[in-house]
């Protein structure tokens, strides 16, 4: 049991500080997916934010895909608020899709119909 | 299987002895205790000739860790004890994904200091107490002159004393729990973890990190200097973890995500 410990936090000194919160190892971190659709429900919550949206599938219904993206205190610094992604929204997420194949991902960037680009990373616009 | 009454009686019988052994203790245990006096006037004002610490920092990334104390090693030298002991530990065939932070548990001292969120640094008489955005976390650091215990009961960010050299803050802190904290080699319980804390300009903080450790270490290995920014007009959010999260990390150290139930927050 100590040694698993002691395992957990070499694993910790080696995983990048920018994710204050867990590694990125349900995601598929080399491969990219795009997904659109409109959007069902926006968690502006910790310790991610979650956009769930739900995009149309070959039977002509919809799936709900949940993205997970940056905190809202990260995100608050950078001109984001709780209302940015609304229900209803059109959107088109581009996203790094889950290893086990669930409608799942980590955000990357979106845009939306009007070409207008959504990053959660970048610039602080509150300095 | 004992009965129920057993069992009461069994309960009452324990808590009875750890009363006695409490009271038995607890004179011992109040005279190890600091009464700091009330401040007084005095000792407000004099903090106003420290160096100005005060706000909400920005943890720097993308800077690097910046300089060494210079002569230190780049890498930590470990006795032979601890040599074979995080030999060991990387010849074990399966990792874990993730680590516990992913079932929103915090990591210790010294990553709590660098986590992508702001700290905020308060200055009190006797007393500098940092909070960490990140997990909502708090840590108290005495400069009433205080000595470090001798025989801390070990925790995540263990027990800090400081003192002021010139126009730095030196923390010292000892006590450590084994649990994640960015330290990436094996350390005994007697690791010191020391802090220098300095204004490097009217707004940019370093925090110089050194591990003492006598038995995992054979001379004090520095972590480098970490930079924070000042945002006069930021406030510390709110940040619990627990609120919405679907991270996990199991027993086996596999990694995963809840997608379930959408719903289930609220916000």
């Amino acid at each position: 049991m100590k040694n698993g410990i002691i395992i957990a936090s070499l694993v910790a000194a080696g995983t990048s500080l920018a994710l204050a919160h867990h590694s990125a190892a349900a995601f598929d971190t080399s491969a990219q997916k795009v997904i659109s659709g409109t959007i069902k429900k926006f968690d502006y919550t910790n310790p991610h934010t979650w956009v769930w949206i739900d995009v149309p599938n070959d039977q002509g219904g919809v799936d709900t895909w949940g993205v997970e993206g940056m905190s809202p205190n990260y995100l608050a610094r950078r001109g984001w608020t709780r209302t940015t992604l609304k229900p209803g929204d059109k959107l088109t997420i581009t996203i790094r899709p889950m290893k086990d194949g669930d409608k799942g991902g980590m955000w990357v960037s979106a845009k939306r119909p009007d070409g207008e680009v959504l990053m959660m990373g970048g610039a602080i616009t509150d300095p | 299987m004992e009965s129920g009454s057993n069992t009461m009686e069994r309960t009452r019988q324990i808590f009875f002895g750890f009363l006695a052994t409490s009271l038995a203790l607890g004179p011992v245990a109040v005279a190890q205790k600091v009464t700091r006096p009330a401040p007084t006037a005095a000792d407000w004002s004099a903090l106003a000739k420290l160096p100005d610490f005060d706000g909400v920092w920005e943890t720097v990334f993308g800077g690097g860790r910046g300089a060494r104390a210079a002569g230190a090693p780049a890498a930590p030298s470990l006795t032979p004890e601890y040599a074979a002991k995080a030999k060991a530990l990387a010849s074990q065939a399966k990792k874990a994904e993730d680590n516990p932070t992913a079932n929103c548990l915090p990591p210790g001292l010294p990553a709590i200091m660098g986590q992508p969120y702001p700290i905020e640094i308060l200055l009190t008489p006797g007393k500098v107490t940092i909070v960490s955005e990140a997990y909502m976390q708090v840590r108290h650091i005495y400069t009433d002159g205080r000595k470090l215990p001798e025989d801390p009961d070990p925790s995540f960010y263990g027990t800090s004393v400081g003192r002021w050299e010139g126009d730095s803050l030196v923390v010292e802190t000892v006590g450590f729990q084994q649990v994640p904290r960015g330290i990436s080699f094996p350390y005994s319980d007697k690791m010191r973890i020391v802090e220098r804390f300095k204004l490097t300009d009217a707004d940019t903080l370093t925090i110089e990190t050194t591990i003492r450790d006598p038995e995992a270490l054979t001379m004090p290995y520095s972590m480098g200097a970490r930079t924070f920014k000042r945002h006069r007009n930021w406030t510390i959010a709110e940040y619990i973890c627990e609120e919405n999260n679907r991270n996990f990390v199991d027993e086996k150290g596999k990694a995963g995500i809840n997608l379930a139930n959408p719903n289930a927050s609220t916000k």
